[in-house]
């Protein structure tokens, strides 16, 4: 099946748009936890956009890419989630 | 022979089989060679990690292995209400109206996977967000709330979904 | 079916939009946390959805396949992890003001 139109570029363009979008709360986020859901946004897009590339040049190397970078990203956040309890527990 | 070491021996081959499916999912192929890695680190790993993937407590077998067509049900109602809850979700970012509540209340399953899975499902669901889950209490943010009654509310948001897990799991 | 497709890769870009717009506009943690555990997740699924439904029945749809799966299960996660967070450091949820109230 082929698309006549070059609408994965369009999703490429717009998922980098929307994750710059995401950043845009990580920078101005009052709480460590609004900057957090920033982060998480900015993972899941990059995984997206990981994805899409994938599939746009048929290389499937790029989704072992996506898989880890959403794994890290996952296990990152859960780090920074229990680094900032532990340091509000003043341990 | 001792019931524990067959209860760890029988934890450590149901881990390998879960981390095999992944395996074979993952690389897509059949062959011989790339089973034979796939059985070798499977097994590696679920004798490092077995103690963590399944507790010792859970001994009932309904709560380990779910069934699987009741389970593939469940994922197409799940896949439908996720994006009922996101076309909810963006009425409320245009219209930004919301009277957004904390309730609290309890759940009747089991089995710990079958509490992750009810608690994933909430937040999935319309409006819902599973804040906190400890044993068998929720702590639930809900926007558009219309009750703060514990057992009212509770019934609103699992809805069938606690009925439906009980048959899976336990 | 390629319409099938234009339709759920315009559902993903439509609901990432909205969902990024709410978590800028909403007033606070978990109200925000609800935009993006809703349409963050709805938008990435409609693109898998998409691109699974593009390359048909090939190696490369099982592996999105597996990409997707661990995506449902990690970013409930993660937003309910965050959500505690908020919840145990004793952040108050944002209320309707009260003269509209009832």
């Amino acid at each position: 099946m082929d698309l006549s139109v070059p609408v994965l570029d369009v999703v490429i363009f717009v998922l980098m748009g929307i994750s710059l979008m995401s950043m845009v709360r990580v920078i101005i986020g009052p709480t460590p936890e609004d900057r957090l859901i920033g982060l998480n946004l900015v993972v899941a897009q990059v995984a997206g956009i990981l994805v899409v590339i994938a599939v746009k040049f048929d290389r499937s190397i790029y989704l072992d890419v996506a898989l880890v970078y959403a794994i890290l990203g996952f296990i990152g956040i859960l780090a920074i989630a229990k680094y900032l309890r532990g340091r509000q527990l003043g341990e | 022979m001792d019931v524990f070491l067959r209860w760890k021996i029988i934890r450590i081959i149901l881990t390998a089989a879960y981390l095999m499916v992944g395996w074979i999912l993952f690389t897509g192929t059949l062959a011989l060679f790339s089973i034979f890695l796939g059985v070798i680190f499977s097994f590696c790993i679920a004798f490092l990690t077995y103690n963590i993937f399944i507790e010792e407590s859970e001994a009932a077998r309904r709560a380990l292995l779910p069934r699987i067509y009741l389970l593939l049900v469940y994922l197409g109602v799940l896949v439908f209400k996720i994006y009922l809850a996101s076309f909810k979700m963006s009425l409320a970012v245009i219209t930004a109206n919301m009277n957004p509540r904390i309730v609290h209340f309890r759940t009747r399953l089991k089995s710990e996977l079958a509490r992750v899975v009810l608690a994933n499902s909430i937040t999935l669901t319309p409006g819902t967000l599973t804040l906190n889950l400890d044993e068998d209490h929720l702590i639930v943010h809900w926007l558009n709330a219309k009750t703060t009654h514990s057992h009212y509310a509770g019934r609103l948001i699992k809805s069938h979904f606690e009925a439906w897990l009980r048959r899976i799991w336990i | 079916m390629i319409l099938l497709v234009y339709a759920f890769l315009g559902m993903g870009i439509f609901f990432g939009v909205l969902g990024n717009i709410g978590v800028l506009r909403f007033p606070d943690v978990y109200t925000r946390l609800q935009a993006s555990s809703k349409c963050g997740v709805t938008s990435l699924l409609s693109i898998f959805i998409a691109l699974m439904l593009l390359k048909g029945l090939t190696p490369m749809t099982l592996r999105i396949l597996v990409i997707t799966i661990f995506f449902l299960i990690s970013s409930p996660v993660a937003s309910h992890v965050i959500g505690r967070r908020a919840w145990e450091q004793g952040i108050a949820p944002w209320r309707k003001k009260p003269e509209s109230r009832d």
